[in-house]
């Protein structure tokens, strides 16, 4: 795409209240139409390692079809791509899981994302910022095509296919994981309760943490079934219609009773009469 | 209407729901919500007046819930009469009582002269045979008064029809007119000249002739007011008293056959056929006014006998069963309480409500073709027996006279039906979980959606030619040449004989009383609309095949010949019996639906002469979008049947499956096609392995990019629950490997012992079986649990419902027990399945399939089944069908839960408590709500879709798609294409996507298929070779497109399109997206910014969407068509 670009008078690059660049990005080089991408410098209080603040450009509204190759490869015209991560919502990164294979993951949605381009000089962020907004980025080109629609379906399902073998080792190495990692927390767990064990002297380490909660039930659900039968009990305690004026009281709540549930059915029948709910036919 | 439209309008009517979204709106109308009513405390416990405990203890006790009785209130007043009607009618009556005691005299005619008659009056009599002797003048009326509902007080709305009967003076008469039709003709020129001289009359909007109740030995003027719907009915009548009762005794004779046929005979007097029917249409000239006042008599003792009048009046109006010839009419509903509040049966104080009970519980109880009912206390001595009756009527039910048949011409299958209806009105009546009022008195039951099979006599002036057939030559004159009504109880009870037990009811069509201008001559009996029957089957039965006659010998088969004539052929059984027998040829289940048909044309040809081109069977006309297009036409049941069987092996092999670390505990189905609702169930299919390419790894195709679409082969999801162990991991990534190990472990099993082609994937286990593709899942049930359980910052373990969990949930609870349990009930239903195919199909076509999903349109259906009152089960795919449209377009989404009572686990309190919750959180809840024993409170089904916009489509839709077939169906006249319910208007959409054909894997299942064809890579002729590289599963590029679309627009547009082979995406913008909203950085995907000062906005780029259209279903897209301008924000 150099060639092309170079004929063009230097045009200014488009600038957006709130810091954001406009660039325009077209499929293919005979594309009508293009979609804007917003760029900006990224810039947040909390600094992360991944994203150096410097280095790293903020892309808004790349298309579906761009991956993280297609993206990387548009940008490069501005300087070296370190790193690029794509996003469907603007935010921090969280890859807190632990490392799962790919086959063992959610399929992702196939949106609009934004991007996290890190660029490896600082100077490539003014030059993607500065880059003439009627001067198309092109998606698709000769030397890089990319495939969508039904060429695309049909690598993704000869992409599904996964040797059995494959699954299996995935399976077996993820679990011994799991295991020494269960082992290590029950490892954690009994030297945790040595802990609690008098020692020689007959001292016992007292610490903050979950420890102390132990006197109190431990979930939610058991909570609850104390606080039931707490009632329960009060409930059998009480006497029922011993005094008269209890006796009369459950006649009157009876009458109350009543009187609602006829209140609420004529409030029903108005609201369907207002609906004109009666006429038969 | 648009849907976006209609989406507004959504918004509007809807607003109660939807309060949050709700925007300022001017044209919004106040709707009064429903709030719970908080009555304040001093209000609930004053002190009760015993006028309101009365009250309150009344509405407790004697209805089941004081709603219903309010209901009934209310219905009451919707049809009563107002008082300005009233006046009206009083003044119009006024009117044409005025001008008619102003007729002029005329000079004594012979009867056949007509000269007086100007020409813009005809005679409203078919004069047949011409000859006829007396003399007829015209004379100002004797009398004039109103008799019938009006004066009673029981006449509702609408169609207010006032009768008025005017008398002939006497010396227009002669003693001996009731011989040959001499009174009837005189009583047709004298309404002539009534009408000759009110044509004139400005005070008068139309007049026109007609009939009462279709006998037209009656005929009636109709006199309507400019500006008016009310009907004034004149009846010309004799005075009172004029002919002797009992001259009209149902075995003498009033019309001559030699002066019918014309021929002299020479038979005596007392030797000529009865005329029961003629002689009883004469008496019921004579006594409208007495029969008036004994009702106004018997009326005025108990206070609610006009409002019950009035209710059994809706009642049998909902039925079709109150108008045309031979109903059981309003004059019949009064009559038949007089008749219970003279013999004590019921009691002058009760109410309307108990009035109806009682009525209909003695139309349940009671026979009246066998024991007939008297009103007469007692008769005089000329009065003939009840016997006499009998054996001159099929229905007897006498007037306080005790000359008069009042149902004289109701057919016993009317009767019948009337009884049926009663006695199923009374089953559900005090059913709690039925809305009583609802299914008693609101709910319409027109015959196509009543009757399972539906058919109609067309070309009537054949039944004329059966009479002659059928030897009724002396009926017929009876009939005045009425050759329908003639024939009719004959033909009823040759098909009841022919039917037997595979019908529980015969139902006929009450033809209405025909209505044609006074300048015309009457309408002729063959111009009649068609006659039209219903059958009612007997599941079990109806679709036999064979007719098992009595044993050759037997004196009963000679009967059984004359019957069934040559079909009938001597046959040998397996348990050694000859006996007759009739095979009628049918293979698949839709044509064995279908036998009735056979048997009912080849009866009609054979007894009555009615060709069978006359005979339009209107039962499977809709099984042609659903069929499978095999040689032997099929519905699919038997390829679903295949489908089923081969999954019970799969089933029982996995059961027995050992080496498995873990021991299956369930095995489950979880798919549409394993509960026989699949809309094309899958098929075998043999494959061409040269049309694709191969993956070298796994051995399996691949589709090539160059070639069409391959099949959609569809996998058909199984749950394989594994046993609980302390094995299980409690961390959800951990149970998904254990999982993917276990499906690696199955197939490896599946493959060695019974040597099945396998492919596992982390997620499930493809099975590669008798053609079919299963597709196992493995499944812990702890899992939901294990996906909701988190411990939190204090230690503690919580329980927190989730969206993952629930998918979880839905997948391997929900689904496989909804599937067994519909699964039980095709068994019971054999027509379940293909009321679901075209249900879905039509929900498929009409581009609702991402709205009312396949399960929620499968227990919408299955409600049709587990509740059909005021209906019974479907008993037909047709019938169901139109039931489901109904239940779409009129049930009240809104105010009320579809409660599903799967395997009758829901009792009477259940759902009360399903009620009330609803209520009380209706806000909050899905706009489609569906109840299931599992699932009270949620909805699990519809928490998704239809949001409440689609489901407004939805109902409006349902309710043009059901006009447009029942009209079809039931009008032969019209072009017969029932597809056309099935063609979406695609003009409301902003922009259609045209997909290519060749790409479009299931494009032989649309709507309309294709002309030309293209190979798929399939062999033609079906058959299934075992082994060999597993074909490509569940490969569609169209719904990997739409989610794709889905996936990066769905916050701008919708997507519809029919995954039946449908062409077409049909795009719709989203209103609200349009609307440009300031700049968010959440919000810029596909959209543009516009820099207008400070102010940025976000606009959706429809240029470059639309390109990406294009893009990204490249090889797929033929050509985007933008139809409207709407997005020029």
């Amino acid at each position: 795409m150099a060639p092309s670009k170079k004929k063009h008078v230097r045009s200014e690059s488009c600038v957006i209240p709130g810091g954001f660049t406009e660039l325009s990005l077209q499929f293919s080089s005979d594309s009508v139409s293009q979609h804007k991408l917003y760029v900006k410098e990224h810039r947040v209080r909390a600094d992360k390692s991944s994203r150096p603040l410097d280095r790293t450009l903020f892309v808004l509204n790349i298309p579906p079809y761009c991956s993280k190759a297609v993206v990387t490869e548009l940008f490069s015209q501005f300087g070296t791509v370190h790193y690029v991560e794509l996003c469907d919502q603007p935010g921090s990164s969280q890859q807190t899981e632990p490392t799962v294979s790919p086959m063992f993951k959610p399929a992702e949605k196939q949106g609009f994302n934004v991007g996290y381009i890190v660029f490896k000089n600082a100077t490539s962020i003014k030059a993607a910022k500065s880059h003439p907004h009627d001067v198309p980025l092109v998606v698709s080109t000769e030397q890089h095509p990319v495939k969508t629609g039904v060429q695309k379906w049909i690598q993704q399902y000869r992409n599904s296919f996964i040797s059995t073998d494959k699954i299996q080792q995935v399976v077996d190495s993820f679990m011994e994981d799991y295991d020494k990692r269960k082992e290590m927390e029950a490892e954690q767990q009994r030297k945790e309760a040595e802990q609690q064990q008098e020692d020689e002297e007959g001292w016992v380490k007292v610490s903050r943490g979950n420890k102390g909660a132990k006197a109190r039930p431990y979930s939610e659900a058991a909570n609850q079934r104390t606080l039931q039968k707490e009632i329960k009990k009060k409930k059998r305690k009480e006497l029922l219609n011993f005094y008269t004026w209890q006796h009369r009281k459950t006649q009157r709540e009876h009458i109350a009773e009543l009187r609602k549930k006829f209140e609420d059915d004529k409030q029903r029948i108005t609201l369907l009469r207002a609906q004109r709910k009666f006429k038969p036919y | 209407m648009t849907p976006s439209d209609s989406s507004h309008e959504g918004q509007e009517t809807e607003t109660p729901l939807k309060t949050k979204r709700s925007r300022p709106d001017e044209g919004k109308v106040k709707e009064p919500a429903y709030h719970r009513v908080k009555m304040s405390r001093s209000d609930l416990y004053k002190p009760p007046t015993a006028e309101e405990l009365n009250q309150l203890k009344e509405a407790e006790s004697l209805f089941h819930c004081s709603l219903l009785k309010m209901q009934m209130e209310e219905l009451l007043k919707e049809v009563a009469l107002s008082e300005r009607r009233k006046q009206q009618i009083d003044a119009f009556v006024e009117t044409v009582t005025k001008l008619l005691q102003a007729v002029p005299d005329s000079p004594k005619v012979e009867m056949s002269d007509l000269s007086w008659l100007s020409g813009a009056v005809k005679v409203p009599f078919i004069m047949l045979p011409k000859s006829t002797k007396g003399k007829f003048n015209m004379a100002p009326p004797a009398s004039i008064d109103l008799i019938g509902s009006y004066p009673l007080g029981t006449c509702i709305k609408p169609h207010i029809v006032v009768d008025l009967a005017v008398t002939i003076p006497s010396d227009v008469l002669q003693q001996k007119d009731d011989i040959n039709q001499r009174y009837p003709r005189k009583r047709a020129l004298y309404l002539a000249g009534l009408a000759q001289h009110l044509v004139s009359s400005s005070e008068i909007g139309t007049m026109r002739y007609s009939c009462l109740h279709g006998n037209r030995l009656r005929p009636v003027l109709l006199l309507t007011p400019p500006n008016s719907s009310l009907t004034l009915r004149v009846h010309a009548c004799p005075p009172p008293g004029f002919f002797k009762p009992m001259r009209f005794h149902p075995q003498k004779n009033n019309v001559r056959t030699e002066w019918y046929t014309g021929q002299e005979t020479s038979q005596s007097e007392s030797s000529q056929p009865s005329t029961p029917h003629y002689n009883s249409s004469l008496l019921g000239d004579l006594l409208p006014r007495a029969h008036l006042q004994f009702l106004t008599a018997v009326g005025s003792q108990c206070s609610a006998f006009a409002d019950g009048v009035a209710l059994l009046k809706v009642w049998l109006r909902q039925r079709e069963l109150n108008q045309g010839t031979g109903s059981f009419n309003g004059f019949l509903a009064a009559m038949l309480l007089a008749y219970l509040l003279t013999t004590h049966r019921i009691s002058n104080t009760m109410t309307a409500y108990q009035l109806l009970r009682n009525s209909l519980n003695f139309l349940a109880s009671t026979d009246l073709t066998v024991n007939g009912i008297t009103l007469a206390k007692n008769p005089d001595s000329t009065a003939p027996s009840l016997s006499a009756f009998h054996s001159a009527f099929q229905v007897v039910f006498l007037d306080p006279s005790g000359h008069l048949n009042m149902c004289a011409e109701m057919t016993a299958c009317t009767y019948k039906q009337l009884q049926h209806e009663a006695s199923l009105s009374m089953q559900f009546w005090d059913n709690p979980t039925v809305d009583g009022f609802h299914a008693l008195l609101m709910t319409p039951k027109p015959m196509i959606r009543t009757s399972d099979h539906v058919f109609q006599l067309c070309d009537l002036v054949k039944l004329h030619s059966s009479c002659k057939k059928l030897n009724l030559l002396s009926e017929l004159m009876d009939h005045s040449g009425d050759y329908v009504h003639t024939a009719l109880p004959v033909i009823l009870s040759l098909l009841q004989q022919g039917l037997g037990q595979r019908i529980c009811l015969l139902t006929h069509s009450l033809s209405a009383a025909p209505e044609w201008s006074v300048a015309s001559n009457p309408p002729k009996y063959k111009d009649q609309p068609p006659l039209s029957f219903g059958l009612l089957l007997k599941p079990e039965m109806a679709a036999s095949v064979l007719e098992r006659g009595p044993p050759a010998d037997s004196p009963q088969a000679a009967e059984f010949r004359q019957l069934w004539g040559s079909r009938s052929e001597l046959r040998r059984f397996k348990d050694g019996a000859i006996t007759e027998a009739v095979l009628w040829d049918a293979k698949s289940m839709c044509q064995k639906r279908l036998v009735p048909r056979q048997i009912i044309t080849h009866l009609l040809q054979l007894h009555a002469a009615i060709p069978a081109s006359c005979v339009r069977y209107v039962a499977a006309m809709l099984d042609d979008v659903i069929s499978t297009g095999r040689e032997v036409p099929s519905t699919g049941e038997e390829e679903s049947l295949a489908v089923v069987q081969s999954y019970d092996d799969l089933s029982r092999k996995l059961w027995r499956m050992e080496d498995l670390p873990l021991s299956i505990t369930s095995v489950q189905g979880a798919h549409p096609a394993l509960r026989y609702t699949q809309v094309f169930p899958p098929l075998p299919l043999n494959l061409d392995y040269s049309f694709f390419d191969r993956e070298k790894t796994c051995g399996s195709l691949v589709p090539k990019e160059k070639k069409p679409c391959p099949p959609y082969i569809t996998p058909i999801t199984v749950i394989c629950h594994m046993e609980g162990s302390g094995k299980w991991p409690q961390d959800h990534l951990a149970i998904q490997h254990i999982r993917a190990a276990f499906h690696i472990k199955l197939g490896e099993l599946l493959k060695k012992h019974h040597n099945y082609t396998c492919r596992p994937c982390p997620t499930h286990l493809d099975v590669w079986k008798d053609g079919f593709i299963f597709r196992i899942q493995v499944a812990y049930h702890r899992e939901p649990q294990v996906l909701r359980e988190s411990v939190n910052a204090q230690g503690l373990l919580v329980v927190r419902d989730n969206e993952e969990a629930r998918a979880v949930e839905m997948a391997t609870i929900h689904k496989p027990l909804l599937t067994s349990t519909l699964h039980g009930l095709q068994q019971q239903h054999p027509c379940f399945g293909a009321v679901c195919r075209l249900a879905k199909r039509w929900l498929g076509a009409q581009l609702f399939s991402d709205d009312i999903r396949e399960d929620t349109a499968d227990l919408l259906v299955t409600s049709l089944f587990l509740q059909p009152a005021p209906f019974t089960p479907p008993g037909s795919p047709q019938v169901g069908f139109l039931r489901f449209l109904h239940l779409l377009a009129s049930f009240d989404w809104r105010n009320n839960p579809l409660i599903v009572n799967l395997n009758n686990q829901l009792t009477a309190a259940d759902y009360t408590e399903i009620k009330n919750d609803f209520m009380a959180s209706r806000e909050s809840l899905p706009g489609m709500f569906i109840a299931t024993p599992k699932d009270k409170k949620m909805s699990l089904w519809t928490k998704r879709a239809p949001s409440i916009q689609m489901l407004q489509r939805v109902v409006i839709v349902a309710a043009e798609s059901l006009k447009v077939l029942e009209q079809q169906l039931m009008d032969g006249s019209q072009m017969q294409d029932v597809r056309v319910a099935l063609r979406p208007p695609l003009d409301v959409y902003d922009v259609l996507i045209h997909l290519i054909p060749k790409q479009v894997p299931l494009l032989k299942q649309a709507v309309d298929p294709p002309a030309v064809t293209f190979s798929q890579g399939v062999f033609p002729g079906g058959g299934f070779k075992s082994g060999g590289a597993l074909p490509v599963i569940d490969y569609n590029p169209v719904s990997l497109y739409l989610a794709e679309l889905r996936d990066a627009f769905g916050d701008l547009a919708l997507f519809f399109c029919d995954p039946y082979g449908g062409t077409v995406i049909a795009v719709l913008w989203k209103p609200k997206a349009f609307i440009p909203g300031a700049f968010k950085m959440s919000q810029v995907s596909a959209r543009r910014l516009e820099v207008r000062g400070e102010e940025v906005n976000a606009v959706p780029n429809v240029e470059a969407i639309l390109a990406d259209f294009q893009i990204m279903g490249e090889g797929l897209v033929k050509s985007v068509e933008a139809r409207t301008d709407k997005w020029s924000v």
